[in-house]
């Protein structure tokens, strides 16, 4: 078990070698004209920069902010999105409200939060990557 | 091959929180034998393990956010709470070590011939070299804050310059504490004015030590172009932690060499 601890720590210094990528010469260009500080644009990497590209579009692939609830009807339900056949749902009825209600929401019909009784249905997701 | 779908960080199993834990062992056995069997090679031990417990698990610390890019702005938040946290818990430790000298000196007893400084201590003349560690540590406080903002403005020349200068007034006010120390008439065993005093300033000392070694691995590694105008909590981590040895000197200064003199 020690040893697979030691493996670890050791992917991890391999992975970080090979992490320095190419674009030395472009990202030393572009400091000088700043005044010798990276920026994020210049450095940042891996899932950190995944976020920041994506939020300059205005997009969120990774759930960041919370959803933005739909009018919960019948007609329009609240769209859950689950990797699985179910997922967990908290309702906050109202605003401000600080009793969450938690429910499991199943895939097919669309259910209604015990307390409140917005509509909230199951969209099963593939994992895109 | 499955990705997380969240932009939380789930650490790869490692080593070192079972080294840190051996090494608190060695380090709190070898204080025993050291106390009282002037036996020093279990401490020693101990030291070198939580030194190198240290050095690489922060060092993977760094691997995974500068270079990995594993700290995205949730993570960032969890380790901003985390360090506001660490130093409110140094705070109450402080709070200990000044309540012990409020307990004493503000109603003293017969034993110190009911008044404070207790008879036969000669305290330092605040005015003296204490009143030019408080201007120390004060200008050192203007220079991490030059230097923070050298950074956010890109600024990687006086960014430096700043940043050393903060560690070169730690250093100065280590040196100055270290010969006044040296310059005292008590000790610590010298009653209830020794430990108060001696406890709550060599502790304080301690963390100035630990503020300083940090602020020079900030140095480094902004050398090393880790840290970007817009990401690095490292530094800011520091500089929070820096403005706490402050503060609490400040206090200290206030309190124990100025009031209880």
């Amino acid at each position: 078990m020690a040893s697979r601890l030691l493996r670890g720590a050791g992917a991890l210094a391999a992975q970080a070698l090979r992490a320095r990528g190419p674009n030395g010469a472009a990202a030393v260009r572009s400091m000088a004209s700043r005044g010798g500080v990276p920026s994020d644009d210049d450095q940042a990497t891996g899932l950190e920069r995944e976020i920041m590209l994506a939020a300059r579009k205005g997009l969120d692939p990774y759930n960041i902010l919370p959803p933005k609830g739909a009018s919960g009807t019948k007609e329009d339900p609240n769209l859950v999105p689950s990797v699985t056949n179910k997922r967990i749902v908290g309702c906050i009825c109202e605003e401000d409200n600080s009793t969450v209600i938690w429910f499991w929401l199943h895939k097919g019909e669309a259910q209604r939060c015990p307390s409140c009784g917005a509509y909230y249905k199951l969209v099963p997701h593939q994992l895109a990557h | 091959m499955t990705h997380q779908t969240h932009a939380y960080h789930m650490v790869n199993p490692s080593p070192w929180p079972l080294t840190g834990a051996l090494s608190a062992f060695l380090l709190t056995s070898g204080l025993i034998m050291w106390f009282h069997f002037y036996y020093t090679l279990l401490l020693a031990t101990g030291l070198l393990a939580s030194a190198m417990t240290m050095f690489q698990w922060w060092r993977d610390v760094v691997r995974e956010g500068t270079y990995q890019g594993h700290h995205t702005p949730p993570v960032q938040k969890g380790l901003r709470y985390g360090m506001v946290l660490f130093i409110i818990s140094e705070i109450f430790f402080f709070a200990g070590f000044f309540w012990a000298f409020y307990h004493s000196s503000l109603a003293p007893t017969p034993q110190t011939g009911g008044h404070w400084p207790p008879t036969g201590i000669l305290p330092l003349n605040p005015m003296e070299v204490p009143l030019l560690n408080t201007a120390v540590l004060l200008a050192s406080g203007v220079t991490i804050t030059w230097a923070h903002h050298s950074l956010m403005e890109a600024n990687r020349k006086e960014s430096a310059q700043a940043l050393l200068m903060t560690i070169a007034l730690g250093a100065y006010f280590t040196y100055l504490q270290m010969s006044e120390y040296s310059e005292t008439s008590f000790t610590i065993s010298d009653g209830i004015y020794g430990s108060t005093f001696f406890m709550a300033t060599g502790f304080h000392g301690l963390h100035v030590i630990i503020g300083t070694t940090f602020l020079a691995t900030c140095y480094i590694r902004q050398q090393m172009y880790h840290f970007t105008s817009s990401h690095h909590f490292g530094f800011e981590a520091a500089a929070w932690y820096w403005h706490f040895v402050d503060v609490v000197w400040l206090f200290l200064y206030i309190s124990i060499y100025w009031w209880g003199s």
